[in-house]
């Protein structure tokens, strides 16, 4: 079990830093804490899925002139490109959200967002 | 019936272009943005039609964008479960027409053009989720559908609107990032991320990752489609939007949830590499408790919107206890039963919504004998109530009389037993509503005199509440379109 | 004790998932499904089919162009929802706008951004027309294009920087990645029967690669707008 995790590192790494994250999205009382634990989730995602396309001692998969394999594999790189662009688009809206309700309410707290309701 | 044009791939397109455009044709105060909205959405569910001759014709079919082959490219598929798409058009072009005088009235003007813009996104979110056959495509257009959903909660301009839309929203994104992981972990296992192909893949694989995907999966469109425990975040969004959006939310945007979860057990199922009768009984017991909370929760609302998001949940409940038993009885009503609840919840938020409309007024209390002066649409949402308790003729009574039968099949009673008991509360609360809008004086003597909603929004709550009653005419209708596809997707169990 | 009791949870659903990817494929082998599979296909075939050198580019418009289809239309719907938010209601709220402190820039960051504008610009430029043979492409030069017109926005009054985005065909440009990209994958059916087909012959390979610079062009633009009108709503301007 832990050789065999020692062996996939990257992907325990990610999954350590997911947990951090959803740890900051349930307990943190700050809007935007809150979704920056939700970007770390994001993140850690990310950085999985594209840890399955790396290949040890692979190049960029950029063929033409001195191009050598291995090559990495580049569909992961071209699903994250677009998950990271989808995140981004989520942070926009999540963002616009909180500057509004900083307006109206005045506080961007959760608790204190409960009771002013 | 020809394959060029790719009728698939230009039915996702119309209503994209369509609500990219929006703004451009409209003025900034939003006129003409509901001509064009109306515009698209008939051409829409033109083609909706269209494709659904076609797959009652030659069954499932396909079309590989780009000219490339699957799964080297993005495959869009079309079969009987995405006939939901019929439902879908309705409900979206029903919804925009009664949008007209709704949204001048209750939202602010600088924000109709993009109330358009964002309602058509919904649909081609909605669309594309159905008909695609990949899955990060799948991903792909869920985004879209969640983030206008997200959006379009927020554009009320009630108090709370943006609160409630930032908790739809975290919950939303987390429940998104629960799906990319199980995608990732099926490709990982794969290679690939074409739904037929990762099926033919599978067997074999290690058990625990497969486990861990399918849980992911599971988890994510379980949030989706707001299962007990994971509904906290239904009963605000649904009940503070705008009422056209609170129809599309709970009669279309939590559906996809459940088609995802029809997606996942064609691979699971099909690929016969795991053993999903752990997360089935488990679905089965969550359904089950979703349907008593859902409608014990309903019970004690006063408001009225409020009380018809928590009947979402119970309903929802029905559905899931429907695929977790997974005999083909109960998945022939599980699946029939997503389109009822879509049009029977519709019937009632938009007729809901009419009457808010014209009375000001949201409670129960404050809705007291407005069948006196609306008795048009307080008859639409009584139908619309009667469909949802299930009482024959209309349309909810089959797929719970399936679902009730597919309980037994399976050899478990007690779920029969649960169904009816929520069934019976669901009663109660529907039966408060019904008092309250005819048997109860108006509570303030100054009430104003109100009348009839305008005909662009009366007319859809009466279409609507007639489909409620043709649909349960018609019932055997739409359980044998379906039934093709459950059996197909139950033969490699053996069980057919 | 929430803190304790998540944190609990968490360990658990730690151990769940290292479990898990402890059993998935060896990291950094050759021989994991997901490298011998389909992204085998794209190494060997991508160039060739293609004519693009850089293969994550292949992927990105080629074989998965319908993704990306759907990924600037994610773009715009996130710009399209922030306009409905923060536009159209006056604030009944308590915070009056006067808090919003306006503070101008250094004369530092002022020079430093005028002297860097037209080089991030070229840049920018070079990133979007070369993705399809180096790292790169409309999204990555988009967002520095984007990230200029922020810049811009930050040290030139409000007058000037309300002219970095045109206003009068605003409501097209910010759309303008989705539809060239409709544009071009229409064009495709059209004159070959496929939409987002890019012709393979070797005769024809030119016109493939105009199409690929217009959609890579229109993603870098569009995407540009998008960002730079985000930032300024955000800052409360049109």
């Amino acid at each position: 079990m832990i050789d065999l995790l020692w062996d996939n590192l990257d992907y325990a790494a990610s999954m350590v830093l997911f947990c951090i994250g959803l740890y900051a999205v349930i307990t943190r009382n700050n809007l935007i804490k809150k979704f920056m634990g939700l970007n770390i989730m994001e993140t850690a995602i990310f950085a999985f899925i594209v840890a399955l396309g790396v290949v040890d001692g692979g190049n960029a998969p950029i063929m033409g002139e001195g191009a050598a394999k291995p090559f990495i594999n580049p569909l992961p790189q071209a699903l994250i490109l677009t998950g990271i662009v989808v995140a981004v688009s989520t942070t926009a809206l999540a963002l616009s959200l909180v500057i509004r309700i900083w307006r109206q309410c005045g506080t961007i707290e959760a608790d204190e967002l409960r009771e002013a309701e | 019936m020809t394959s060029w044009p790719p009728l698939l791939v230009l039915f996702v397109l119309t209503p994209l272009v369509g609500a990219v455009l929006t703004p451009a044709v409209s003025d900034a105060s939003g006129r003409r943005s509901w001509e064009w909205a109306l515009g698209t959405m008939l051409l829409t569910s033109a083609m909706a039609g269209a494709l659904i001759m076609r797959v009652l014709d030659e069954g499932p079919f396909s079309y590989v964008v780009g000219g490339w082959v699957a799964p080297y490219g993005i495959e869009l598929r079309f079969d009987e479960f995405s006939a939901f798409v019929a439902v879908v058009c309705l409900l979206g072009l029903l919804a925009v027409i009664f949008s007209r005088h709704y949204a001048r009235d209750a939202l602010a003007p600088g924000r109709i053009p993009y109330y358009y813009t964002l309602l058509l996104l919904n649909m081609t979110g909605m669309i594309g989720f159905i008909v695609t056959g990949d899955l990060f495509n799948l991903y792909v257009f869920m985004e879209i559908l969640s983030l206008s959903a997200y959006a379009l909660v927020a554009i009320s301009g009630e108090k709370t609107a943006e609160m409630a839309a930032f908790k739809y929203l975290v919950m939303g994104a987390v429940s998104s990032l629960s799906i990319l992981f199980g995608v990732g972990l099926l490709y990982a296992l794969t290679g690939s991320l074409n739904m037929a192909d990762v099926t033919g893949r599978l067997a074999g694989s290690a058990e625990a990752p497969l486990v861990l995907a399918f849980a992911a999966l599971t988890l994510g469109f379980m949030v989706k489609s707001a299962l007990f425990p994971l509904h906290i975040w239904l009963p605000d969004a649904h009940a503070i939007a705008p009422s056209p959006v609170s129809a599309v939310l709970s009669g279309l945007v939590v559906k996809v949830g459940i088609l995802g979860m029809l997606r996942v057990y064609q691979i699971a199922y099909g690929s016969g590499a795991i053993d999903l009768s752990g997360l089935n009984l488990m679905l089965t017991w969550l359904g089950a408790i979703s349907i008593v909370m859902g409608a014990f929760f309903a019970v004690f609302q006063d408001d009225i919107k409020m009380m018809l998001a928590y009947s979402t949940i119970s309903n929802i409940g029905y559905i899931v206890m429907g695929l977790g038993l997974a005999s083909p009885y109960s998945l022939i009503g599980a699946s029939v039963h997503v389109f009822n609840h879509a049009l029977i919840k519709a019937t009632l938020f938009l007729g809901a919504g009419a009457l808010i409309h014209q009375t000001g007024r949201r409670t129960l209390t404050g809705l007291a004998g407005v069948g006196r002066s609306m008795p048009l649409t307080t008859a639409a949402v009584s139908i619309g109530a009667i469909s949802i308790v299930g009482i024959p003729p209309t349309a909810g009574f089959l797929c719970k009389w399936y679902i009730a039968l597919g309980a037994m099949q399976a050899g478990e009673p007690l779920f029969a037993v649960a169904l009816v008991f929520g069934a019976l509360l669901i009663f109660v609360y529907y039966i408060r509503m019904v008092n309250a809008f005819y048997f109860r004086k108006p509570q303030e003597a100054g009430a104003p005199a109100v009348h009839e909603a305008p005909a662009t929004m009366l007319v859809p709550v009466l279409i609507l509440a007639a489909l409620c009653l043709v649909m349960g005419v018609l019932g055997r209708l739409p359980l044998s379109f379906i039934e093709p596809a459950v059996t197909r997707l139950l033969a490699p169990l053996g069980g057919g | 004790m929430k803190r304790a009791l998540t944190l609990v949870l968490l360990v658990a659903l730690a151990a769940v998932l290292l479990n898990a990817v402890a059993d998935l494929p060896p990291h950094g082998s050759p021989d994991t499904p997901a490298y011998t599979h389909v992204g085998a296909y794209y190494l060997e075939n991508g160039s060739e089919e293609t004519g693009s050198e850089n293969i994550v580019t292949s992927i990105i418009l080629n074989y998965r162009g319908f993704d990306t289809n759907g990924e600037v239309t994610v773009i715009v719907t996130a710009l399209m929802a922030v306009i409905a938010v923060l536009t159209g209601v006056q604030d009944t709220g308590t915070q009056p706008d006067a808090e919003v402190i306006h503070v101008a820039p250094s004369v530092v960051v002022r020079f430093i951004v005028r002297v860097l504008a037209p080089f991030i610009l070229v840049f920018a430029v070079y990133v979007i027309l070369n993705g399809h043979v180096t790292p790169g492409g409309g999204f990555q030069g988009g967002t520095m294009l984007g990230a200029l017109a922020i810049a811009l926005t930050l040290v030139l009054g409000e007058r000037e920087s309300s002219r970095l985005l045109p206003q009068r065909s605003l409501r097209v440009i910010q759309v303008i990645a989705p539809l060239t990209f409709v544009a071009v994958g229409l064009a495709g059916l059209f004159i070959w029967g496929d939409y987002l087909f890019f012709p393979r012959d070797e005769k024809l390979r030119g016109f493939a690669e105009a199409m690929l610079v217009l959609i890579e062009a229109g993603i870098g633009i569009g995407g540009a707008v998008v960002f730079a009108r985000v930032f300024r709503l955000m800052g409360g301007r049109q």
